[in-house]
């Protein structure tokens, strides 16, 4: 006789009204005290510069203007640097779900000699942390003349290994059956993963590709490495980080927060649409990880 | 499973392990090599003199290239052990708070909870940055409200590293949550009844069934939270700059400072090679920690 999952934790059993509504309040401070810094950036994005600079400050501003935002426009060239970081993530995205989806294939379906050898090294990597091969990697790149461009950005990051892992992990799942039936119709291999087994690992494919896209057009450390000041390429994440030097203090504040704001928009758009893919994703390489 | 297509296999694995081994593992066996060499980034790398153990003993030496890298590891390892001790509670907490079924929207609060994650680490330093401010800003006005002092934040050496462990926590949280929420699904149902019918209380069954359950989960979070953890860099690059006196100079930030800007690229590599060492042991331990449990 058991319980539906979920009907039967720790903290859900013939509570008492009170207890529900301490657990209201705290789930109330937890999602407040969650959400506050992002209202609060919109808010302030929305301000005058008077409103942003007063003591004891404004919450809520009482004329909302888009002042700050053409200011962001003044100061750096969003346009562009939104361009690039679309041009970035999507171009990456790309070759990381091609690439995922080839390795992934090969790793559940095939089997060969070191098998595990290799899927074990690739998956290690996982774990490493960019610093440690970012001084090499810059030399690398800027001995084959890639620096300070999109490319040089893009290139080293079109395979991953999370990307294999999570693909090995749902293409394992297809039948059999189903690859077969189509070796019989002399389908290539190549067709047979596009046309066959793709659709039907379709969730887990979105999930990665969100995954990707936000991870990338987040990035920092990388694209400021490789462009070296070269500002035509300026992803927006480094484009902003420009506007907090432009004018210290409270002046700015209004300016940053549009900045910010107009930065968090894509990713979190994606995320609202689409977040269902991201969360089983996450569970699922953590649960059969 | 096929076998007999060893071709396909070839094709199939090329792109990518050609990428990871010439993008990845290639850049990390250079990094091995050139900690034991004396090389200037701004060079090729055929330019690299072997000096065997020189960097190693200069990055724990007593001069100042030593004090600074020894100031970084603690500083990281401080903030990795707080990051980490925060995080995971506070993810057990809330994937409980989710997935309870007294009390609905959490579903709504795992969406918000998990939306920080989106959010690109610049814009969250940007942010807070602001959130800070010792005069105008949101955090210390609320402390006034109810009676507390201003709080330095960023601009005082005792509390920096902290500040930023919290705007990381704030960040980072969800996805951790989320982690739980899995884990949590995880466990029987039927094992609650059971305690409930032996008359085991709300708090015996969360010490007797829930934290031995969720200990796999735990694990893989607190691996996930360190190496994220010493990968922090943008709030530092962009506010702190490592400062006041140091205290938040981490390692990513330091290792990029010594390797890229002022070119030392064998002493960075040095660095780097004890960032990567450091990790492997901490990884070892805990693991061997965790098994031990397991035997008991």
């Amino acid at each position: 006789m058991s319980a539906p999952a979920g009907s039967s934790t720790v903290l859900s059993r013939r509570r008492p009204t009170g207890g529900k509504a301490l657990l209201a309040t705290l789930m109330l401070l937890v999602a407040v005290a969650s959400a506050f810094p992002l209202v609060w950036m919109v808010l302030s994005s929305l301000k005058t510069t008077a409103e942003s600079m007063q003591v004891p400050p404004v919450w809520f501003p009482r004329t909302p203007t888009l002042d700050a935002y053409e200011k962001v426009a003044g100061v750096v060239n969003v346009g562009r640097s939104m361009w690039n970081s679309l041009v970035i993530a999507s171009i990456t995205t790309a070759g990381i779900l091609v690439t995922s989806m080839m390795a992934g294939y090969a790793f559940a379906k095939y089997s060969f000699p070191g098998r595990t050898l290799l899927f074990s090294a690739l998956l290690a990597t996982m774990f490493l942390p960019p610093i440690v091969t970012l001084i090499p990697l810059y030399r690398m790149v800027g001995s084959i003349g890639l620096n300070a461009s999109l490319a040089g950005i893009i290139v080293p990051n079109l395979a991953n290994a999370f990307g294999i892992f999570l693909m090995r992990q749902f293409i394992a799942g297809v039948p059999d059956d189903l690859i077969d039936a189509a070796r019989m119709d002399g389908a290539s291999e190549l067709l047979i993963l596009f046309k066959i087994v793709a659709p039907t690992v379709a969730p887990a494919i979105a999930a990665l590709a969100l995954f990707a896209f936000v991870y990338h057009w987040n990035s920092y450390l990388w694209p400021l490495t490789v462009l070296q000041g070269n500002a035509d390429s300026y992803p927006i994440v480094i484009s902003l980080s420009r506007l907090l030097s432009y004018n210290r203090g409270a002046m700015n504040t209004g300016l940053v927060m549009a900045g910010a704001t107009l930065a968090v928009l894509p990713p979190l758009i994606l995320f609202a649409f689409l977040q269902r893919f991201f969360v089983d994703s996450i569970v699922s390489s953590a649960v059969k990880g | 499973m096929t076998n007999g297509y060893r071709a396909s296999a070839g094709i199939m694995l090329a792109p990518a392990v050609t990428l990871i081994g010439v993008f990845i593992l290639l850049p990390m066996l250079l990094t091995v090599w050139l900690s034991f060499n004396d090389w200037s980034t701004q060079t090729p790398f055929s330019e690299a003199r072997f000096v065997g153990l020189a960097n190693f003993q200069d990055i724990f030496g007593s001069t100042s290239v030593g004090r600074d890298f020894k100031g970084a590891l603690v500083n990281t390892a401080i903030y990795t052990a707080l990051s980490v001790a925060i995080i995971l509670p506070l993810s057990v907490l809330f994937g409980l708070l989710v997935y309870q079924r007294d009390v609905g929207g959490g579903t709504l609060l795992r969406t918000v909870l998990f939306s920080t994650y989106m959010v690109p680490m610049i814009a969250v330093a940007l942010v807070w940055s602001k959130l800070y401010s010792p005069s105008e800003g949101p955090f210390n006005q609320m402390l006034g409200l109810i009676g507390i002092d201003p709080q330095p934040w960023l601009s005082s050496p005792r509390s920096a590293l902290i500040s930023i462990v919290l705007l990381n926590v704030w960040q980072q949280v969800g996805y951790f949550t989320v982690l739980a929420i899995a884990g949590l699904t995880q466990i029987p149902g039927s094992l609650y009844e059971a305690a409930t019918l032996d008359g085991a209380n709300r708090t015996e069954q969360f010490r007797f069934i829930t934290l031995p359950l969720l200990r796999r989960t735990l694990l893989f979070s607190a691996v996930i939270a360190i190496i994220n953890a010493v990968q922090v860099f943008e709030p530092v690059a962009l506010i702190t700059q490592g400062g006041p006196v140091g205290s938040t100079n981490v390692l990513t930030y330091h290792i990029r400072r010594v390797g890229i800007e002022r070119a030392q690229g064998g002493l960075g590599s040095a660095m780097a090679v004890m960032l990567m060492l450091s990790l492997v042991v901490v990884v070892c331990a805990l693991f061997a920690f965790m098994s031990r449990k397991d035997d008991e």
